[in-house]
Protein backbone atom coordinates (compact mmCIF):
# COMPACT_ATOMS: atom_id res chain seq x y z
CA UNK A 1 0.00 0.00 0.00
CA UNK A 2 1.67 3.20 -1.15
CA UNK A 3 1.83 6.27 1.04
CA UNK A 4 2.64 8.48 -1.91
CA UNK A 5 -0.19 10.88 -2.69
CA UNK A 6 -0.02 11.02 -6.49
CA UNK A 7 -0.87 8.22 -8.88
CA UNK A 8 0.22 9.30 -12.35
CA UNK A 9 -0.92 7.72 -15.60
CA UNK A 10 1.59 8.66 -18.23
CA UNK A 11 3.73 7.70 -21.22
CA UNK A 12 6.93 8.69 -22.94
CA UNK A 13 5.46 11.73 -24.66
CA UNK A 14 6.11 15.49 -24.55
CA UNK A 15 2.89 15.91 -22.58
CA UNK A 16 3.75 13.22 -20.03
CA UNK A 17 7.29 14.43 -19.35
CA UNK A 18 6.37 17.85 -17.89
CA UNK A 19 4.61 16.03 -15.04
CA UNK A 20 7.41 13.60 -14.29
CA UNK A 21 9.95 16.43 -14.55
CA UNK A 22 8.03 18.59 -12.05
CA UNK A 23 7.57 15.64 -9.69
CA UNK A 24 11.31 14.92 -9.85
CA UNK A 25 12.08 18.63 -9.30
CA UNK A 26 9.78 18.63 -6.24
CA UNK A 27 11.55 15.51 -4.98
CA UNK A 28 14.93 17.20 -5.38
CA UNK A 29 13.74 20.35 -3.65
CA UNK A 30 11.76 18.91 -0.71
CA UNK A 31 13.22 15.44 -0.40
CA UNK A 32 9.82 13.77 -0.80
CA UNK A 33 8.92 11.24 -3.47
CA UNK A 34 5.31 12.12 -4.19
CA UNK A 35 4.29 9.65 -6.85
CA UNK A 36 3.66 6.22 -8.21
CA UNK A 37 3.12 5.93 -11.91
CA UNK A 38 1.47 3.57 -14.33
CA UNK A 39 2.78 3.58 -17.87
CA UNK A 40 -0.03 3.61 -20.41
CA UNK A 41 0.69 2.23 -23.86
CA UNK A 42 -1.17 4.67 -26.07
CA UNK A 43 -0.44 2.60 -29.17
CA UNK A 44 -2.97 0.05 -27.90
CA UNK A 45 -5.56 2.68 -26.93
CA UNK A 46 -5.59 1.66 -23.30
CA UNK A 47 -6.43 5.26 -22.45
CA UNK A 48 -9.80 4.95 -24.20
CA UNK A 49 -10.93 2.06 -22.01
CA UNK A 50 -13.85 2.65 -19.64
CA UNK A 51 -11.78 2.56 -16.44
CA UNK A 52 -9.51 5.29 -17.70
CA UNK A 53 -12.34 7.41 -19.10
CA UNK A 54 -13.66 7.58 -15.52
CA UNK A 55 -10.42 9.27 -14.53
CA UNK A 56 -10.17 11.46 -17.62
CA UNK A 57 -13.25 11.80 -19.84
CA UNK A 58 -10.98 12.98 -22.62
CA UNK A 59 -9.14 9.64 -22.67
CA UNK A 60 -5.60 11.03 -22.96
CA UNK A 61 -2.47 11.00 -20.86
CA UNK A 62 -1.25 12.40 -18.54
CA UNK A 63 -3.81 12.21 -15.75
CA UNK A 64 -3.34 12.03 -11.99
CA UNK A 65 -5.32 10.87 -8.99
CA UNK A 66 -4.47 12.62 -5.72
CA UNK A 67 -5.04 9.97 -3.09
CA UNK A 68 -4.28 12.45 -0.30
CA UNK A 69 -7.14 14.70 -1.37
CA UNK A 70 -10.03 12.32 -1.64
CA UNK A 71 -8.94 10.80 -4.95
CA UNK A 72 -9.36 14.08 -6.80
CA UNK A 73 -8.60 13.56 -10.52
CA UNK A 74 -6.74 16.09 -12.66
CA UNK A 75 -6.29 15.95 -16.45
CA UNK A 76 -4.65 18.32 -18.98
CA UNK A 77 -0.89 18.66 -18.50
CA UNK A 78 -0.91 22.35 -17.63
CA UNK A 79 -3.72 21.99 -15.10
CA UNK A 80 -1.78 19.14 -13.44
CA UNK A 81 1.35 21.32 -13.25
CA UNK A 82 -0.54 24.17 -11.59
CA UNK A 83 -2.28 21.74 -9.24
CA UNK A 84 1.00 20.17 -8.09
CA UNK A 85 2.53 23.61 -7.45
CA UNK A 86 -0.54 24.71 -5.50
CA UNK A 87 -0.63 21.70 -3.21
CA UNK A 88 2.92 20.39 -3.09
CA UNK A 89 5.27 23.33 -3.68
CA UNK A 90 4.91 25.28 -0.45
CA UNK A 91 7.84 27.62 -1.17
CA UNK A 92 6.52 28.28 -4.70
CA UNK A 93 9.88 27.31 -6.12
CA UNK A 94 8.33 26.48 -9.49
CA UNK A 95 5.37 28.86 -9.52
CA UNK A 96 4.00 32.22 -8.40
CA UNK A 97 1.52 33.40 -5.80
CA UNK A 98 -1.66 34.50 -7.60
CA UNK A 99 -2.49 36.99 -4.83
CA UNK A 100 0.94 38.34 -3.89
CA UNK A 101 2.51 38.20 -7.37
CA UNK A 102 -0.55 38.50 -9.59
CA UNK A 103 1.16 39.84 -12.70
CA UNK A 104 3.96 37.26 -12.60
CA UNK A 105 1.28 34.62 -12.08
CA UNK A 106 -0.67 35.97 -15.05
CA UNK A 107 2.45 35.96 -17.25
CA UNK A 108 3.13 32.39 -16.21
CA UNK A 109 -0.45 31.54 -17.24
CA UNK A 110 -0.08 33.34 -20.55
CA UNK A 111 3.04 31.40 -21.48
CA UNK A 112 1.47 28.20 -20.21
CA UNK A 113 -1.56 28.70 -22.46
CA UNK A 114 0.77 29.67 -25.31
CA UNK A 115 2.62 26.38 -24.92
CA UNK A 116 -0.54 24.39 -24.26
CA UNK A 117 -2.67 25.84 -27.05
CA UNK A 118 0.08 26.76 -29.52
CA UNK A 119 3.28 24.77 -29.33
CA UNK A 120 1.79 21.44 -28.29
CA UNK A 121 -1.03 21.19 -30.84
CA UNK A 122 0.83 22.80 -33.74
CA UNK A 123 4.08 20.90 -33.31
CA UNK A 124 1.91 17.85 -32.71
CA UNK A 125 0.21 18.34 -36.06
CA UNK A 126 3.66 18.66 -37.62
CA UNK A 127 4.56 15.31 -36.07
CA UNK A 128 1.36 13.80 -37.42
CA UNK A 129 1.71 14.91 -41.02
CA UNK A 130 5.48 14.45 -41.19
CA UNK A 131 5.67 11.08 -39.52
CA UNK A 132 2.39 9.32 -38.92
CA UNK A 133 -0.20 10.32 -41.50
CA UNK A 134 -1.11 7.56 -43.95
CA UNK A 135 -1.18 10.05 -46.83
CA UNK A 136 1.63 12.38 -47.89
CA UNK A 137 0.26 15.93 -47.89
CA UNK A 138 3.07 18.42 -48.56
CA UNK A 139 0.87 21.44 -47.85
CA UNK A 140 -0.01 20.19 -44.35
CA UNK A 141 3.57 19.22 -43.56
CA UNK A 142 4.78 22.69 -44.48
CA UNK A 143 1.91 24.47 -42.72
CA UNK A 144 2.71 22.95 -39.35
CA UNK A 145 6.49 23.11 -39.61
CA UNK A 146 6.19 26.80 -40.53
CA UNK A 147 3.84 27.47 -37.61
CA UNK A 148 6.13 25.63 -35.20
CA UNK A 149 9.04 27.76 -36.41
CA UNK A 150 6.95 30.88 -35.92
CA UNK A 151 6.19 29.82 -32.35
CA UNK A 152 9.90 29.23 -31.68
CA UNK A 153 10.45 32.77 -32.97
CA UNK A 154 8.05 34.07 -30.33
CA UNK A 155 9.97 32.20 -27.61
CA UNK A 156 13.17 33.70 -29.03
CA UNK A 157 11.81 37.23 -28.52
CA UNK A 158 10.76 36.46 -24.94
CA UNK A 159 14.04 34.79 -24.02
CA UNK A 160 16.21 37.74 -25.08
CA UNK A 161 17.97 38.85 -21.89
CA UNK A 162 16.02 36.24 -19.94
CA UNK A 163 16.85 32.78 -18.70
CA UNK A 164 13.24 31.62 -18.21
CA UNK A 165 9.81 32.52 -19.55
CA UNK A 166 8.12 33.95 -16.45
CA UNK A 167 9.18 35.90 -13.40
CA UNK A 168 10.87 39.23 -12.79
CA UNK A 169 14.29 40.17 -14.16
CA UNK A 170 15.85 37.29 -16.01
CA UNK A 171 13.00 35.08 -14.86
CA UNK A 172 12.62 31.98 -12.76
CA UNK A 173 12.41 28.33 -13.82
CA UNK A 174 8.72 27.56 -13.53
CA UNK A 175 5.95 25.34 -14.82
CA UNK A 176 5.70 27.57 -17.91
CA UNK A 177 9.18 26.41 -18.95
CA UNK A 178 8.57 22.82 -17.84
CA UNK A 179 5.47 22.61 -20.05
CA UNK A 180 7.14 23.93 -23.20
CA UNK A 181 10.62 22.39 -23.00
CA UNK A 182 9.78 18.72 -23.69
CA UNK A 183 8.16 19.82 -26.96
CA UNK A 184 10.84 22.25 -28.06
CA UNK A 185 13.68 19.84 -27.32
CA UNK A 186 12.26 17.28 -29.80
CA UNK A 187 12.30 19.77 -32.66
CA UNK A 188 14.32 17.38 -34.83
CA UNK A 189 11.61 14.73 -34.53
CA UNK A 190 9.11 17.31 -35.79
CA UNK A 191 11.00 18.33 -38.91
CA UNK A 192 13.21 21.15 -37.57
CA UNK A 193 16.78 19.77 -37.53
CA UNK A 194 18.50 22.42 -35.40
CA UNK A 195 17.68 25.34 -33.09
CA UNK A 196 20.56 27.42 -34.51
CA UNK A 197 18.10 29.93 -35.94
CA UNK A 198 16.90 30.70 -32.38
CA UNK A 199 20.00 31.00 -30.17
CA UNK A 200 18.13 32.16 -27.04
CA UNK A 201 15.78 29.19 -27.34
CA UNK A 202 18.72 26.84 -27.90
CA UNK A 203 20.45 28.15 -24.76
CA UNK A 204 17.21 27.79 -22.77
CA UNK A 205 16.85 24.16 -23.80
CA UNK A 206 20.49 23.44 -22.88
CA UNK A 207 20.03 25.20 -19.54
CA UNK A 208 17.10 22.94 -18.68
CA UNK A 209 18.87 19.77 -19.81
CA UNK A 210 21.69 20.52 -17.37
CA UNK A 211 19.27 20.04 -14.45
CA UNK A 212 19.51 16.52 -12.97
CA UNK A 213 15.81 16.45 -12.05
CA UNK A 214 14.89 17.43 -15.61
CA UNK A 215 16.89 14.47 -16.91
CA UNK A 216 15.40 12.20 -14.26
CA UNK A 217 11.88 13.19 -15.35
CA UNK A 218 12.70 12.39 -18.98
CA UNK A 219 13.44 8.85 -17.91
CA UNK A 220 10.02 8.10 -16.44
CA UNK A 221 8.70 5.75 -17.68
CA UNK A 222 12.07 4.36 -18.74
CA UNK A 223 12.67 3.67 -22.41
CA UNK B 1 -2.38 57.85 -27.38
CA UNK B 2 -3.64 56.90 -23.94
CA UNK B 3 -7.18 55.62 -23.71
CA UNK B 4 -9.64 57.16 -21.31
CA UNK B 5 -11.21 53.74 -20.82
CA UNK B 6 -9.93 51.16 -18.41
CA UNK B 7 -9.26 48.50 -21.06
CA UNK B 8 -8.19 48.32 -24.69
CA UNK B 9 -9.15 45.08 -26.38
CA UNK B 10 -7.45 44.16 -29.64
CA UNK B 11 -9.66 41.70 -31.45
CA UNK B 12 -11.15 40.69 -34.79
CA UNK B 13 -14.70 40.58 -36.06
CA UNK B 14 -14.57 36.92 -36.99
CA UNK B 15 -12.26 35.53 -34.34
CA UNK B 16 -14.05 33.22 -31.89
CA UNK B 17 -11.30 33.69 -29.33
CA UNK B 18 -11.86 37.44 -29.31
CA UNK B 19 -15.59 37.00 -28.75
CA UNK B 20 -14.91 35.06 -25.55
CA UNK B 21 -13.39 38.16 -24.00
CA UNK B 22 -16.13 40.49 -25.27
CA UNK B 23 -18.74 38.18 -23.78
CA UNK B 24 -17.08 38.08 -20.38
CA UNK B 25 -16.65 41.86 -20.36
CA UNK B 26 -20.38 42.18 -21.05
CA UNK B 27 -21.24 39.64 -18.33
CA UNK B 28 -19.10 41.65 -15.89
CA UNK B 29 -20.64 44.95 -16.94
CA UNK B 30 -17.31 46.20 -18.26
CA UNK B 31 -18.12 46.68 -21.96
CA UNK B 32 -18.49 50.42 -21.46
CA UNK B 33 -15.03 50.58 -19.98
CA UNK B 34 -13.46 48.90 -22.99
CA UNK B 35 -12.04 50.51 -26.08
CA UNK B 36 -12.43 47.80 -28.73
CA UNK B 37 -10.02 47.82 -31.64
CA UNK B 38 -10.86 45.45 -34.48
CA UNK B 39 -7.64 44.59 -36.25
CA UNK B 40 -7.54 43.98 -40.01
CA UNK B 41 -5.76 40.74 -40.69
CA UNK B 42 -5.28 41.35 -44.40
CA UNK B 43 -3.35 44.49 -43.52
CA UNK B 44 -1.33 42.35 -41.06
CA UNK B 45 -2.15 44.76 -38.23
CA UNK B 46 -1.95 41.93 -35.71
CA UNK B 47 1.69 41.33 -36.61
CA UNK B 48 2.74 44.99 -36.45
CA UNK B 49 3.18 47.71 -33.86
CA UNK B 50 1.41 48.59 -31.65
CA UNK B 51 -0.13 45.15 -31.28
CA UNK B 52 3.02 43.05 -31.73
CA UNK B 53 4.75 45.03 -29.00
CA UNK B 54 2.01 44.10 -26.56
CA UNK B 55 1.76 40.46 -27.65
CA UNK B 56 4.85 38.90 -29.23
CA UNK B 57 2.70 36.10 -30.59
CA UNK B 58 0.77 38.56 -32.77
CA UNK B 59 -2.61 36.90 -32.32
CA UNK B 60 -5.91 38.19 -30.98
CA UNK B 61 -7.29 38.75 -28.45
CA UNK B 62 -4.97 40.94 -26.43
CA UNK B 63 -6.26 42.98 -23.49
CA UNK B 64 -4.44 45.99 -22.06
CA UNK B 65 -5.40 47.01 -18.53
CA UNK B 66 -4.77 50.74 -18.18
CA UNK B 67 -5.89 50.45 -14.56
CA UNK B 68 -2.90 48.17 -13.93
CA UNK B 69 -0.05 50.13 -15.47
CA UNK B 70 -0.95 49.10 -19.02
CA UNK B 71 -0.38 45.42 -18.19
CA UNK B 72 -0.97 43.39 -21.35
CA UNK B 73 -2.67 39.98 -21.20
CA UNK B 74 -2.88 37.59 -24.14
CA UNK B 75 -4.12 34.03 -24.70
CA UNK B 76 -7.91 34.27 -24.51
CA UNK B 77 -8.37 31.88 -21.59
CA UNK B 78 -5.64 33.64 -19.58
CA UNK B 79 -7.54 36.89 -20.21
CA UNK B 80 -10.76 35.32 -18.92
CA UNK B 81 -8.98 34.19 -15.75
CA UNK B 82 -7.35 37.62 -15.29
CA UNK B 83 -10.68 39.47 -15.60
CA UNK B 84 -12.43 37.20 -13.11
CA UNK B 85 -9.50 37.39 -10.69
CA UNK B 86 -9.43 41.19 -10.65
CA UNK B 87 -12.80 42.50 -11.75
CA UNK B 88 -15.55 40.11 -10.65
CA UNK B 89 -16.71 42.32 -7.76
CA UNK B 90 -20.01 40.49 -7.32
CA UNK B 91 -18.42 37.08 -7.35
CA UNK B 92 -20.57 36.03 -10.30
CA UNK B 93 -17.88 33.65 -11.47
CA UNK B 94 -16.40 32.81 -8.08
CA UNK B 95 -15.72 29.18 -7.28
CA UNK B 96 -15.48 28.82 -3.52
CA UNK B 97 -14.57 25.13 -3.72
CA UNK B 98 -10.82 24.84 -4.39
CA UNK B 99 -11.35 21.64 -6.35
CA UNK B 100 -13.75 23.45 -8.68
CA UNK B 101 -10.99 25.95 -9.47
CA UNK B 102 -8.85 23.09 -10.70
CA UNK B 103 -11.69 21.47 -12.57
CA UNK B 104 -12.22 24.79 -14.31
CA UNK B 105 -8.53 24.94 -15.22
CA UNK B 106 -8.66 21.45 -16.65
CA UNK B 107 -11.56 22.27 -18.88
CA UNK B 108 -9.98 25.59 -19.93
CA UNK B 109 -6.82 23.81 -21.00
CA UNK B 110 -8.94 21.17 -22.77
CA UNK B 111 -10.63 24.01 -24.63
CA UNK B 112 -7.38 25.80 -25.41
CA UNK B 113 -5.60 22.79 -26.83
CA UNK B 114 -8.28 20.28 -27.77
CA UNK B 115 -11.28 22.28 -28.97
CA UNK B 116 -10.03 25.58 -30.36
CA UNK B 117 -6.96 24.46 -32.33
CA UNK B 118 -8.59 21.33 -33.73
CA UNK B 119 -11.81 23.03 -34.77
CA UNK B 120 -9.63 25.81 -36.16
CA UNK B 121 -7.57 23.43 -38.28
CA UNK B 122 -10.83 21.89 -39.53
CA UNK B 123 -11.98 25.34 -40.60
CA UNK B 124 -8.67 26.00 -42.25
CA UNK B 125 -8.74 22.91 -44.40
CA UNK B 126 -12.40 23.47 -45.25
CA UNK B 127 -12.21 27.12 -46.17
CA UNK B 128 -8.76 28.60 -46.35
CA UNK B 129 -6.94 26.12 -48.44
CA UNK B 130 -7.39 26.26 -52.22
CA UNK B 131 -7.12 22.56 -52.94
CA UNK B 132 -9.37 20.04 -51.22
CA UNK B 133 -7.47 17.69 -48.92
CA UNK B 134 -10.11 15.21 -47.79
CA UNK B 135 -8.00 13.24 -45.32
CA UNK B 136 -6.91 16.41 -43.55
CA UNK B 137 -10.50 17.67 -43.37
CA UNK B 138 -11.65 14.31 -42.06
CA UNK B 139 -8.91 14.18 -39.44
CA UNK B 140 -10.16 17.42 -37.88
CA UNK B 141 -13.85 16.71 -38.31
CA UNK B 142 -13.39 13.34 -36.59
CA UNK B 143 -11.50 14.94 -33.74
CA UNK B 144 -14.17 17.67 -33.42
CA UNK B 145 -16.79 14.94 -33.07
CA UNK B 146 -14.71 13.24 -30.42
CA UNK B 147 -14.37 16.50 -28.47
CA UNK B 148 -18.13 17.13 -28.67
CA UNK B 149 -18.74 13.56 -27.48
CA UNK B 150 -16.46 14.14 -24.48
CA UNK B 151 -18.58 17.17 -23.54
CA UNK B 152 -21.75 15.12 -24.10
CA UNK B 153 -20.47 12.38 -21.80
CA UNK B 154 -20.18 14.90 -18.98
CA UNK B 155 -23.16 17.16 -19.73
CA UNK B 156 -25.50 14.17 -19.96
CA UNK B 157 -24.94 13.69 -16.24
CA UNK B 158 -24.82 17.27 -14.98
CA UNK B 159 -26.15 20.62 -16.07
CA UNK B 160 -22.90 22.59 -16.04
CA UNK B 161 -19.29 21.55 -16.40
CA UNK B 162 -17.98 23.31 -13.28
CA UNK B 163 -19.39 24.50 -9.99
CA UNK B 164 -23.01 23.76 -10.85
CA UNK B 165 -23.35 27.11 -12.63
CA UNK B 166 -22.54 29.11 -15.74
CA UNK B 167 -18.86 29.99 -15.79
CA UNK B 168 -15.97 31.18 -17.90
CA UNK B 169 -15.49 27.69 -19.30
CA UNK B 170 -18.90 27.94 -20.93
CA UNK B 171 -17.92 31.29 -22.43
CA UNK B 172 -14.65 29.78 -23.66
CA UNK B 173 -16.31 26.81 -25.36
CA UNK B 174 -19.30 28.64 -26.84
CA UNK B 175 -17.90 30.54 -29.87
CA UNK B 176 -16.04 27.55 -31.28
CA UNK B 177 -19.01 25.28 -30.68
CA UNK B 178 -21.20 27.67 -32.64
CA UNK B 179 -18.77 27.39 -35.55
CA UNK B 180 -18.84 23.60 -35.27
CA UNK B 181 -22.61 23.59 -35.49
CA UNK B 182 -22.79 25.92 -38.45
CA UNK B 183 -19.91 25.15 -40.75
CA UNK B 184 -17.56 22.43 -39.61
CA UNK B 185 -19.48 19.32 -40.56
CA UNK B 186 -20.65 18.57 -44.10
CA UNK B 187 -24.42 18.41 -44.43
CA UNK B 188 -25.66 14.89 -43.99
CA UNK B 189 -22.64 13.80 -41.96
CA UNK B 190 -22.39 14.38 -38.22
CA UNK B 191 -25.41 16.13 -36.77
CA UNK B 192 -24.20 17.53 -33.47
CA UNK B 193 -27.68 18.53 -32.38
CA UNK B 194 -28.90 14.94 -32.64
CA UNK B 195 -25.78 13.07 -31.58
CA UNK B 196 -25.00 15.31 -28.61
CA UNK B 197 -28.38 16.53 -27.35
CA UNK B 198 -27.15 17.60 -23.92
CA UNK B 199 -24.40 19.67 -25.48
CA UNK B 200 -27.04 21.22 -27.71
CA UNK B 201 -29.22 22.05 -24.71
CA UNK B 202 -26.20 23.63 -23.05
CA UNK B 203 -25.46 25.61 -26.19
CA UNK B 204 -29.02 26.95 -26.30
CA UNK B 205 -28.94 27.86 -22.60
CA UNK B 206 -25.73 29.83 -23.05
CA UNK B 207 -26.86 31.57 -26.23
CA UNK B 208 -30.02 32.82 -24.51
CA UNK B 209 -28.21 34.70 -21.76
CA UNK B 210 -28.74 38.42 -22.34
CA UNK B 211 -25.05 39.30 -22.23
CA UNK B 212 -24.11 36.52 -24.65
CA UNK B 213 -27.02 37.33 -26.96
CA UNK B 214 -26.06 40.99 -27.01
CA UNK B 215 -22.45 40.36 -27.98
CA UNK B 216 -23.23 37.51 -30.34
CA UNK B 217 -25.75 39.51 -32.29
CA UNK B 218 -23.19 42.24 -33.01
Amino acid sequence: MSNKPILLYTGRTPNGFPITILLEELKAKYGKDLYDYQAIDISTNTQKEDWFIKINPNGRIPAIIDRARGNFNVFETSAILLYLVQHYDKDLEFGFDPVKEPDDYSEQLQWLFFAHGGIGPMQGQSNHFNRYAPEDIPYAKKRYIDETKRLYGVLEIRLKNRDWLAGPGRGKYSVADIKALPWVRIHAHSGIPTLDEWPNVKAWVERSEARPAFQAGLNVPPA
Amino acid sequence: MPSDKRFTLYTHKLGPNGWKVSMLLEELGLSNETDVKFLEFDKKEHKQAPHIELNPNGRIPTLVDHGNDDFAVWESDAILLYLVEKYDKDGKFALPDANDKFLQLQWLFFQASGQGPYFGQGNHFLFSHPAVLPTAVKRYQDEAQRVINVLESVLSKQEWLVGGKFGIIDIALFPWHDIALKVLFSPGSYNAEKEAPHVHAWYKRVSERPAIKKVWDE
